[in-house]
């Protein structure tokens, strides 16, 4: 009963002090596997639907290689997209393009529906970071927005 | 028409449970598929109904359920015939 009462209070307190923010945080992780097996079946019409020529150039070699490269860019378009918020129709997979610097490091590019959105919810940065794990890619993107969300 | 895309679901939705149990307004989201998931059921429809999906219906909710891919692929295929 007692620990009933302070987690409420816990709780209380904690919708309290919930404050506008003008960060946003989007996360995603992709199996590998699925794409291999997308590029397996669907093949060139797969990799063309959703990935720019910059992704496909920067992801080279064995199958297995360009799957785990394009894993981590789906995870970091999906990871945007969660970021941008759209309330219906997604932007075009490939409006959001993961450019990767001759150092290893990856920004990203935004154009058509993905760059409104983005506009539109006053983001005046984005940041991304991918990881690939035990037959897993993820990605993380932050944005800060030029006014907290109301 | 529904028996193909479901057959399509089944291939390729990645589902942990039986596409056949799921109820034609059930929210295939929320039944377990993926956003990749999704890529790979579009592009699959396109190859079982001879159609491409437009830049405007692609939409969450045109692969959310059954239903909302069959009214689509009503459209589309309305459309391919004419």
């Amino acid at each position: 009963m007692f620990s009933q009462q302070v987690a409420e209070s816990a709780l209380e307190a904690t919708a309290g002090a919930l404050c506008p923010t003008n960060l946003r945080v989007g996360a995603d992780l992709v199996e590998v596997e699925q794409v291999a097996s997308s590029m397996a079946r669907f093949g060139d019409r797969y990799v063309r639907r959703v990935y720019t020529d910059h992704e496909v150039s920067c992801c080279r070699g064995e199958p297995s290689v360009v799957a785990a490269g394009l894993a981590g860019r789906f995870a970091a378009k999906e990871a945007a997209i969660k970021v941008l918020r759209p309330s219906d129709a997604r932007p075009d997979w490939r409006s959001i393009e993961v450019r990767r610097h001759p150092t290893g490091w990856c920004e990203l590019r935004l154009t058509g529906e993905a760059k409104r959105l983005s506009d539109e919810a006053g983001i005046r940065s984005m940041a991304v970071s991918l990881s690939h794990e035990a037959g897993l890619a993820g990605a993380v993107v932050v944005a800060m927005c030029d006014r907290p969300e109301t | 028409m529904d028996e193909q895309i479901r057959s399509v679901l089944a291939e390729h939705g990645r589902f942990p449970v039986d596409v056949a149990t799921l109820d034609d307004r059930a929210d295939l989201y929320q039944a377990g598929m993926t956003s990749h998931a999704s890529v790979s059921v579009m592009l699959a429809l396109e190859d079982a109904f001879d159609i491409e999906f437009p830049e405007r219906m692609l939409r969450k909710s045109t692969f959310e359920s059954v239903a909302a891919i069959r009214e689509a692929l009503t459209e589309l295929c309305a459309t391919a015939v004419e």
